[in-house]
C-alpha cells in the first residue's frame, strides 16, 4: 500500500533536516579549523609575528637592545650601495651553482646505480645518509681536521708525490668558499641521494622493460624514463636547493665565520655579523628581508611556471 | 550531573591550590631577597662552577637575607641582551666589556651605581681611576672585572740554545723575527681560525707600540689625533709586512687554519719561538711545555716590544658586572657585587680558579697557590696602569662597530686589497659615526 507522506515547510521533519545539514557543514567546515587553530596560533606567534615585527625593525634604527626609531628606507638605500652587501650575495650565488650541480649530480647517479641493487641496498642507504644525521659542529670539526695541510689528506697526498695539495684549503680566499662546499657536500649529498632512490622505486618496471624492448641504452633509459619518473622530487629538491642556498650560515660559521677577508661571507653571516657584532639589528632585519624577497621570486617563478603548465 | 559537579570541584581545586600556595610561598621568600646571576659556560662549565663554589656558595653561607640563584648557560652574553630586550633578565647583568656595558647603558638597561659606590667605599677598594672606565653619561653603570694585558712569551729554551735575547724595541723584533726566520723556525705561533678576533690583539699591540705609543691612540680615541696618523699607519704596515714575511705560523693560509692547540703545540716544540698573546694564555701554557707536552722546553715572557723600548701594557678588561635597571632587588644585588668585588673574594677566585681578578688591591690576600707567571704579569699591569703608562685594547676601548672593521678588514690589508691607510680611513669613517651617536666607551683622561 503507498502510502503518501507530504511534508510541509517549517515542520519539525524540515527542521530536523535543515539542522543536520547545518551540523554537517560545521563539521565539515568547522571542525577542521578547530583542529588547526592550536598550531596556528602558535605559527603565528612564533613565525608570523617576528616576521612581521622584522619589517617594522627593518625600516628603524634598532640596535637590538633599546628603542627603535623610524627611519623609512634608509638602511635598504644603505643595503643598494653596500659593497659588502653585493659581495656576500656573489658568494651566495656561487654557493647555489656550486649545489644546484654537484650534489644533484653526485645523488642522481648513485640513486639510479644503487635502484636496481637488491642485496646491501640497506647498508648503502644507511652508509651514505649517516653524514646527514651527524650534527653540523661535529662535521666541520671533523673536516677542518681532514683538510689540515700538515696533517690531514692534502698533507697525505702531497706526501704521496700528488701535486696541487700543499695549501690550507680553508684559509685562501680563492679555495675557502668551495672549500666549505666540499664540507657541506660530504653532509648533504647522501640526503638528495636517499630521496631520490625512494622517488626511483615508485617508477614502474614495465616502463624500463618497454624501453629495452625499444633499443634504448642505459643513459636513454635513464634520460627518458628515470628522469620524468622522479621529476616532481627533481624539481622540489632543485626549488629547496635554491632556498636553502639563500640561507646557508652554520657551515660557513663554524669553519671560517666568512673570512679570509670576507672571501666566504655570503648573506646569513652578515645578518648576523650586523646585528649581534655591530648592534644594527634594524639594517640586519633589512638584508634578511632581502634575502627573504629573492626566496619568494624563486618560488614565484616556479608557481608561474606551473601555472603556465610546465609539469613542475 | 552529580558526576560533573565533583570533575568541576576537582578541577577548581587543583586550578586554585597553587594559587594559595604562592602566597605562602612568598611571604617566606620574603624574607630572603633573591638575586640572580648568569655565568656562561662556553668553552667549558668548570670555570663557572668554580665561581659559584668560590664566590656565591660563600655568600649564600653567610645568612645575610640575600640569596644569589646562579644559572649556569652558554652564550650568555646572547641570552643577556635576548632577555634585556624582553624587559627581564637577571640581577646582575655581566656583558664582555665596556662598549658592550656602554651599549646597555644607552638603552638605559642598567641601573646607576654611584649610590653604592659611595655606600660601599668601592672608589677606595678599586685601583685609581679604574671605575671611569665603568662610566657612562657622568654615572657609573658597570664595574670592571677581569683585568688582561698582552705580553710577548717566547721558548726560553729554544733562545737560550741560540743565543737570541728577548727584544725591547720593534726594530729588534723584526731583526730577532729574521735570524729566527733564517734559522728556519717560524717566528710566531699565532692563529686564528678558532677566534677570528684575534686579528684585534695583533692591531692593538702595533697600533699602541708605534712610535706615538699609547698616547697616539689616546688622542686618536678622543679624536684630537686622526687614525690615519703617519705613525699609526705605519704601525699596520709593520703588522703587514710581518704576514707577508710568513712570520706568523708560517704563512696566512696557516694562520687562517691552525687551532689554538696546533698553534700552542708549534710554540712548545720549539717549530715556533714566539707568541704574542694575552694573560690568559697562562692558564694553557704549561699544556705545551716540559714532559707532558712531549719535550724538555721552558717558556718565559717580556713586555710586547715598543718603538721606544718603554715597557708598555695594553690595558683589557674581559668582563663588566651591572644591575639590571628592572632588577626587584637592586640593594641586595649591590650588597652581592660588593662581596663578589671585595679582596678577599677576587684573590680566592684568583688562587683557585685562575679566574683574573678586577682591578681591586690584592695586597695582603694569600696568593701562594697563584701561577707565578700570572702573578709577575698582574703586578706590572698595575704599575703601569698607576703610572699611566698603558696602552687601549681594542675590545675594552674601541665601540663594537669599529672593532668589528679593525678585526674584519686588517684581513684585506693583508691580502693586498687594501693599503694601511685607506684601512685606517675606513675605520675613521665607522668610528666617527659611533662617536656621534655616542658609543665610545669612556677613555679615562691620560
Amino acid at each position: 500500500m503507498h502510502v503518501q507522506k507530504t511534508i510541509t515547510l517549517n515542520s519539525p521533519y524540515t527542521q530536523s533536516c535543515a539542522a543536520d545539514r547545518r551540523r554537517a557543514i560545521i563539521r565539515r567546515k568547522v571542525v577542521p579549523w578547530l583542529f588547526v587553530l592550536p598550531i596556528l596560533l602558535i605559527n603565528l606567534a612564533v613565525v608570523a609575528g617576528p616576521a612581521l615585527s622584522a619589517i617594522y625593525y627593518s625600516m628603524t634604527d634598532w640596535n637590538g637592545i633599546g628603542a627603535a626609531h623610524w627611519v623609512g628606507l634608509d638602511n635598504f638605500r644603505t643595503l643598494a650601495a653596500d659593497p659588502g652587501f653585493r659581495h656576500a650575495f656573489r658568494n651566495n650565488v656561487i654557493w647555489l651553482a656550486m649545489f644546484l650541480t654537484i650534489p644533484i649530480a653526485m645523488a642522481l647517479l648513485a640513486a639510479s646505480l644503487l635502484a636496481p641493487v637488491k642485496r646491501g641496498a640497506l647498508l648503502f642507504r644507511m652508509t651514505f645518509f649517516i653524514p646527514y644525521v651527524l650534527p653540523s659542529v661535529i662535521t666541520a670539526a671533523l673536516w677542518r681536521g681532514l683538510l689540515s695541510p700538515d696533517r690531514g689528506i692534502p698533507a697525505l697526498l702531497t706526501d704521496l708525490g700528488i701535486p696541487g695539495f700543499d695549501k690550507a684549503f680553508l684559509g685562501g680566499p680563492d679555495t675557502v668558499l668551495p672549500a666549505i662546499g666540499f664540507v657541506d657536500n660530504w653532509h648533504w649529498w647522501g640526503f638528495l641521494m636517499v630521496l631520490f632512490l625512494a622517488s626511483m622505486q615508485n617508477i614502474p618496471p614495465d616502463l624500463y622493460e618497454s624501453a629495452r624492448l625499444d633499443g634504448a641504452n642505459r643513459w636513454q633509459e635513464f634520460r627518458d624514463v628515470t628522469l620524468p619518473g622522479i621529476r616532481p622530487t627533481f624539481i622540489f629538491m632543485i626549488l629547496m636547493t635554491t632556498i636553502w642556498s639563500f640561507l646557508t650560515f652554520d657551515y660557513i660559521w663554524i669553519l671560517t665565520q666568512g673570512g679570509p677577508a670576507g672571501a666566504s661571507e655570503v648573506l646569513a653571516v652578515l645578518v648576523f655579523k650586523e646585528a649581534f657584532r655591530n648592534f644594527n639589528a634594524g639594517y640586519a632585519a633589512a638584508i634578511g628581508l632581502t634575502m627573504s624577497f629573492f626566496v619568494g621570486c624563486v618560488i614565484a617563478v616556479f608557481q608561474i611556471l606551473r601555472r603556465r603548465g610546465w609539469e613542475i | 550531573m552529580r558526576r560533573y559537579v565533583n570533575a568541576l570541584l576537582i578541577l577548581a581545586i587543583v586550578l586554585v591550590a597553587p594559587a594559595i600556595a604562592v602566597p605562602a610561598s612568598r611571604a617566606m621568600a620574603q624574607d630572603t631577597a633573591e638575586v640572580s646571576f648568569w655565568l656562561d659556560t662556553t668553552g667549558g662549565a668548570e670555570g663557572a662552577e668554580c665561581r659559584v663554589e668560590n664566590a656565591v656558595d660563600p655568600f649564600n653561607a653567610l645568612g645575610n637575607g640575600v640569596t644569589v640563584n646562579a644559572t649556569l648557560q652558554a652564550n650568555n652574553w646572547d641570552a643577556t641582551r635576548t632577555s634585556l630586550a624582553g624587559g627581564a633578565g637577571p640581577d646582575v647583568i655581566g656583558t664582555p666589556g665596556p662598549s658592550f656595558a656602554m651599549q646597555l647603558a644607552l638603552a638605559g638597561q642598567l641601573m646607576p651605581l654611584d649610590e653604592f659606590a659611595e655606600q660601599f667605599g668601592w672608589n677606595e677598594r678599586f685601583a685609581e681611576g679604574s671605575l671611569n672606565l665603568g662610566m657612562a653619561n657622568d654615572q657609573l653603570v658597570t664595574i670592571p672585572d677581569e683585568i688582561e694585558t698582552l705580553v710577548l712569551y717566547y721558548n726560553k729554551t729554544l733562545f737560550e740554545q741560540n743565543g737570541w735575547e728577548p727584544p725591547k724595541t720593534l726594530d729588534e723584533l723584526t731583526a730577532l723575527a729574521e735570524q729566527i726566520n733564517a734559522a728556519g723556525i717560524i717566528p710566531f705561533a699565532h692563529a686564528n681560525a678558532e677566534w677570528r678576533p684575534a686579528n684585534e690583539w695583533f692591531v692593538g699591540e702595533f697600533l699602541n707600540h708605534s712610535a706615538g705609543g699609547p698616547q697616539k691612540v689616546y688622542d686618536a680615541l678622543v679624536g684630537e689625533t686622526p687614525w690615519t696618523d703617519p705613525d699609526l699607519v705605519a704601525a699596520i704596515e709593520s703588522l703587514n709586512q710581518m704576514q707577508q714575511n710568513g712570520w706568523f705560523s708560517g704563512g696566512l693560509d696557516r694562520y687562517y687554519t691552525l687551532t689554538e692547540a696546533e698553534a700552542g703545540s708549534m710554540f712548545g716544540s720549539g717549530e715556533a719561538a714566539m707568541k704574542i698573546e694575552g694573560s690568559w694564555f697562562l692558564e694553557s701554557v704549561d699544556d705545551y711545555f716540559g714532559e707532558a707536552a712531549g719535550n724538555e722546553n721552558e717558556w718565559g715572557w717580556v713586555p710586547m716590544p715598543s718603538a721606544s723600548g718603554e715597557a708598555i701594557f695594553d690595558l683589557g678588561i674581559g668582563q663588566t658586572y651591572s644591575i639590571n635597571a628592572n632588577s626587584a632587588n637592586p640593594e641586595a644585588t649591590a650588597q652581592f657585587l660588593d662581596y663578589y668585588f671585595s679582596p678577599e673574594t677576587q684573590a680566592r677566585l684568583l688562587a683557585n680558579c685562575g679566574v683574573v681578578p678586577a682591578p681591586v688591591d690584592l695586597q695582603g690576600q694569600d696568593l701562594s697557590a697563584v701561577n707565578p707567571g700570572l702573578a709577575e704579569i698582574l703586578a706590572a699591569l698595575n704599575e703601569a696602569f698607576a703610572a699611566n703608562n698603558y696602552g687601549y685594547t681594542t675590545w675594552t676601548f674601541w665601540p663594537p662597530e669599529s672593532e668589528t672593521y679593525l678585526i674584519e678588514q686588517v684581513e684585506k690589508v693583508w691580502a693586498g686589497e687594501m693599503t694601511a691607510e685607506e684601512y685606517l680611513q675606513g675605520h675613521q669613517e665607522v668610528f666617527d659615526k659611533e662617536r656621534e651617536a655616542g658609543a665610545v666607551p669612556p677613555i679615562p683622561e691620560r
